[in-house]
Order: C-alpha cells, then structure tokens, then sequence
C-alpha cells in the first residue's frame, strides 16, 4: 500500500473542502493513504516570495522536515502548495549554505531538513496507476464531456530538464480512465488569474472569462481541476465575469477527484458534490444518483 | 603608523556604497565593494580584510545574517570584526511595526541603522578594529 | 561620484541566487510578452521592461506596475528561448520595491502581500475572510457589493471559515521566523 504525508494546505481547511473530503475518499478507494502531516503550517503561497525568499524556504521547508521525519513522500492537492514545496525542496538540496541557514531556523522547532523525500502533486500520484483507477471505476462517466483544465504551477516552472510542459496528457488520460470524455481543451495550461482575483480584478475576470469561453466552444459539460485557486476562480466569479463582459455563463467546475469519487460510486456527500454555486450537468447528475444505490 | 587598514563592504545598494566609500577613502582606509553575497563571500575568502561593513537584506532577504553566521563558523575568519549595517527595520516594518533589531544570535560586533552619521562611521570602524588587534595581540602573547 | 554598478548589474545582484540566465543576454524576441496571458493589462509588457532595465531606467522601472501584475504562472520563463526565469525577476522586483517602499500606492498588490504575510506569521496559516477585509478599503462601491455578494455565498455554501485557524507550535514557529528575520524582542 502507499503511504503519502499529506499536506492539505489552507484553501482546502475550508473553502475547498469539498476537493480533501474527494481526495481522501478516493485514495481510501485506491489503497493510498493519506496521513495528515500533523502541525503543518501555510506554504506562503505567492506572498511570501514577494518579500522575504528566505523566509518562504524556511517555512515550506518546516513541512518537508515534518514528512521527512516520518519517513514520506509529501503529497499536496493544491498546485501553488505543490509548486512552492518542490521548488523549496530543490533548492535546499542543491544549496548547502542555504539548507543550513534554514536547519539553523527549523531548530528551533526541533527539526531538521535533509533533502530525503520527494514533493508530489496529488493528480500525479493517482494518474501514475490508471489500471487501478480504471479497475475501481464501477460507476463510469459515460457520456461526460470535460475540459482537463491543468493550470499553471502543477506544471510550470518545469520540475525537471525536459519535462513535457507544452503538451501533457495525464489528466485526459485519467479521465478516460473514468468513463469521461475529455474534450480538446485548448486553453488548458493557461493561467487562471490566481491572486490577482484581488489584486487586479479586471485582468483577472478577463482571464477568467477567456477559459470559460474556451471550454463552451470546445464542448464541455464541465471543467475539472486540480487546485483551489482555480476552482475557485473559474466557477465562483462567473457572476461577474457575466456582469462585466455581458455574457451568460453557468458552467460546473469540479474537482478531478470529485469526478473520480462519482466513477467509483462513493455518495455524492462524501465527496462534498453540493457545496458548488454552479449545479452540476445532466450526465453528472446521472452518475451521482446511481452512486445512492451502488 | 601601521599600515593602511583595508575595509569589505557587503551591501546591495550602490549609492549607499559609493557614500560610506568616499567618507571612508577620505580617511585613509582602503576598500572593496562587493553587491550581493556571492560575491561578497568570494571576496572574504580571497583576500584579507581588518574589517567588513555588512549590509542585511540583500538578494533573497536578509542574507547578511547568513554571512555573519558562516563567518563564525569559519576558523580562519571568526575574529574578522563585523560592522552590520541595515535600514531591516524600515524594509521589513510592515511586519513589525516599532519592534528592535535583535541579530543576539549572530556574533556580531556591533550595529547601526542606516542612515549612518560619517563620524559615527568612523568611530565605530576605528574602535572596532583597533579592538580586534588588541584581542590577536592577546591571543598571540598568549601563545608565546 | 556617479555609481560604476549598472542597474541591469543591480538586478543580477538582486538574482545572484535565482537560477535561470542574466537579463543581460535576453535578445528581445517577445516570446514573453506574446505568451503572457496579462500582457494586455500591463503598463510595461516583460520584454520591454527587460529593454529598460538593459537600459538602465531604474527609476521608470522601480515606477512600473507590470511586475506586480504578473500571476506567476511561469509561461515566460518556460518558453524564454535564451533561458531567462523572467518569472524569478518578476519577484525579485516585488521584493526589492516591497523593501525600498516603492510602489504606486494604489497598487494592491504590495498591500495584500504585506496582509497575507503578516498572517502566517502571526497563525501559522492563512485565513481568507481577513483577507478579504484588508485590501476592502481599496475597492469602489460596485466592486464591495459584488465583494460582499460572493462572500456571503461562500458562507451559505460553508465554505469560507468562521474563526482564523493556527497551528499548534506556534511559540516555536515564530521563533523559528525571528531566526530568519531578526526584529522584534527575543
């Protein structure tokens, strides 16, 4: 069985607390566990790298010492979690001055970094076994059409040399695995906006809607992600993407791992399906009923 | 008169440096400028130096700490005078509001907010690595 | 006496520790500004503010917003054909006028950056709805209400928290912080 420290990360405490419940419900279903890092502390998201980098390292850094210590890979749901760890990780392995300043910090919370395990994103580590994905999915999307929407930091910057960053095909091919049909999304890898939801509200809207468009024209009954800030951008402030632009979108944004739990038959309650602003589709609302009697 | 003391300076601001550099030329030190810590440390390591002037926040954030820390640890430039140097508490004092600077867990010698008063400078420079030949006279008769 | 350091040299000095290659050896093909989904809003696109700080401008550069609209969301630094991390300058720049308190002060940026550290080191964690309040002051009247609109729907979808979350060792943590940062008493 797999074994992961799992890093929930603040956006899923709550906001996307449908997107852990989905998760650790599906993993459950894969024979993956997740063992909540205990104590963990916020990432720092993008803010702390706009002023202090130090200060960033030290404290994703206190997290890879916590899953270090119990002897795990650290899994994160959420992409700038994931994005923040990994690059942390890297850059302590490869920087011996600085992995010391930072152990010189973390002793006083009597831990120490040394660079023993690896960071992962969550859709990677279900993605890596579709046969077991594929053999758990007894409810099958059939008929599903969905938009694999992958954002930015799950992929960008790139984790490794040559690392397919143009075109990735795991999320399509994950969906498949549940009976979905995934559609050509053309604008997959492009940014949601992220923070500047707040910070510049009119690009951000504008991106916002550029991605809904996209996923309309390409035939989506509903976009699937996989972190929080785009959740939540793309779905909650599709009121005033239609305010501002004149348009009349309602499209359901989910979390792959929602979708995952509905092709495995898992209730609807568990996987948080309900907490949404935007009602899921038809062949959605086809497969959660049938997951009430499997 | 001993020989003409030579002064590091570690700081990232260009027009600071140029400023304590002229006042400090002016009375005879002879000094180098480094503008971010790598080449700061490379510096350190290459050459001898009386005394170095370091500035906090640099590059990452306050990796003069860093400096001062490495420095400790080093046998051959533990005993090498530090004059910190840092305007941290403006940069950081979103985070902060009105709280001191506290570097206790660095061995520095001492400390001064920028911006710095020429004489202050200079008194400072002076006190510290006269002391600093006091302490390797010490430590040598002591050998003997 | 006038500087003998470049500000393309001051940058460098600001990255010496970001990977990637220096600014210096960008040949202005525009890949950045052509793949930047937030191009469109910026006063200065990437590659022209590449050409200014080549140029040396470090007041016009130090004044422009385009930096704190950037998403990181790292389009440019892949696609840099001369292996650029223009992301990494992006931030770099942040940092350096965060620390030189020298920003247009309308911009949010800055100010919901300072609020969202200034809460992690307080909790440990972050906490959305106080968020949301600090950076409410800078926001017209059609904006708050759409701003209170959505909140309240997140409340009745339980989805925003009640009470501010914080970690358990947080006497610890914040020691561990003033290692990093040495202000405040010890």
């Amino acid at each position: 069985m797999k074994k992961f420290a799992y890093y929930p990360g603040c956006s899923l405490e709550k906001m996307a607390q449908s997107y852990h419940l989905s998760a650790v419900e599906t993993a459950r279903m894969l024979g993956v566990e997740l063992k909540e890092l205990d104590d963990w502390n916020c990432c720092g998201a993008t803010a702390y790298f706009h002023v202090d980098e130090l200060l960033a390292h030290t404290l994703c850094a206190r997290n890879l010492a916590m899953a270090e210590a119990e002897g795990m890979d650290l899994v994160a749901p959420c992409s700038g979690c994931y994005k923040n760890m990994h690059a942390c990780n890297a850059h302590l392995k490869k920087d011996r001055d600085l992995a010391e300043h930072v152990n010189f910090a973390l002793e006083e919370d009597n831990l120490h970094f040394a660079g023993k395990i690896k960071v992962r994103h969550l859709i990677e580590v279900f993605a890596e076994d579709l046969a077991a994905v594929k053999a758990k999915a007894t409810n099958p999307l059939t008929g599903l059409k969905v938009a694999p929407y992958y954002g930015c930091q799950i992929l960008r910057p790139r984790k490794f040399e040559h690392e397919n960053v143009e075109e990735p095909q795991y999320f399509e091919d994950l969906l498949g695995a549940l009976g979905a049909t995934p559609v050509d999304f053309r604008l997959k890898l492009r940014c949601c906006g992220a923070a500047l939801i707040i910070t510049n509200r009119e690009a951000a809207l504008s991106m916002v809607r550029n991605l809904l468009q996209n996923a309309v024209d390409s035939g989506a009954d509903v976009i699937a992600t996989a972190c929080p800030l785009c959740q939540v951008n793309l779905e909650c402030y599709q009121d005033q993407v239609n305010a501002q632009f004149g348009t009349n979108f309602s499209v359901p944004v989910f979390y792959f791992t929602q979708l995952m739990g509905l092709a495995m038959g898992i209730p609807t309650k568990q996987l948080g399906v309900g907490t949404e602003f935007v009602a899921p589709p038809p062949a959605m609302l086809a497969a959660c009923r049938k997951t009430a009697v499997v | 008169m001993s020989a003409q003391k030579q002064l590091l300076i570690i700081d990232d601001d260009p027009d600071f440096v140029d400023g304590i550099k002229s006042i400090l030329v002016k009375a005879n030190y002879k000094v180098d400028a480094a503008y971010n810590p790598k080449d700061g440390w490379a510096a350190l390591e290459n050459k001898k130096y009386d005394l170095l002037l370091l500035d906090v926040m640099m590059g990452r954030g306050a990796e003069g700490i860093m400096i001062a820390r490495k420095l400790g640890k080093d046998a051959r430039l533990r005993n090498l005078p530090v004059l910190i140097i840092t305007s941290i508490r403006e940069q950081m004092a979103f985070l902060f509001p009105g709280e001191a600077v506290h570097p206790h867990f660095v061995t520095v010698d001492e400390l001064v907010e920028k911006p710095v008063e020429p004489k202050m400078l200079l008194d400072k420079v002076a006190t510290l690595i006269k002391t600093a030949e006091a302490k390797a006279g010490h430590l040598a008769e002591a050998k003997k | 006496m006038a500087t003998t350091v470049t500000f393309s040299r001051e940058i460098a000095n600001l990255l010496h520790a970001a990977g990637g290659e220096p600014v210096s050896s960008c040949m202005q093909c525009g890949t950045c500004s052509g793949t930047c989904p937030v191009s469109d809003f910026m006063d200065v696109r990437p590659q022209r503010l590449i050409r200014m700080i080549d140029a040396g401008l470090k007041d016009q550069v130090m004044a422009t917003r385009s930096f704190w609209y950037c998403a990181s969301c790292y389009q440019c630094t892949v696609r840099c054909p001369r292996g650029i991390d223009i992301a990494e300058l992006m931030y770099g720049l942040k940092r350096y006028t965060i620390w030189k308190k020298q920003y247009p002060e309308d911009l949010i940026g800055p100010a919901f950056s300072e609020t969202f550290v200034k809460n992690i080191v307080r909790t440990g964690r972050s906490y959305e709805p106080v968020l949301a309040t600090s950076y409410f002051f800078t926001l017209g009247l059609k904006e708050m209400l759409q701003e209170a609109q959505g909140a309240t729907m997140l409340m009745l979808k339980g989805r925003l928290p009640v009470l501010p979350a914080r970690i358990k060792r947080l006497e610890n943590f914040k020691r561990m912080i003033k290692r990093i940062i040495p202000i405040g008493d010890e």
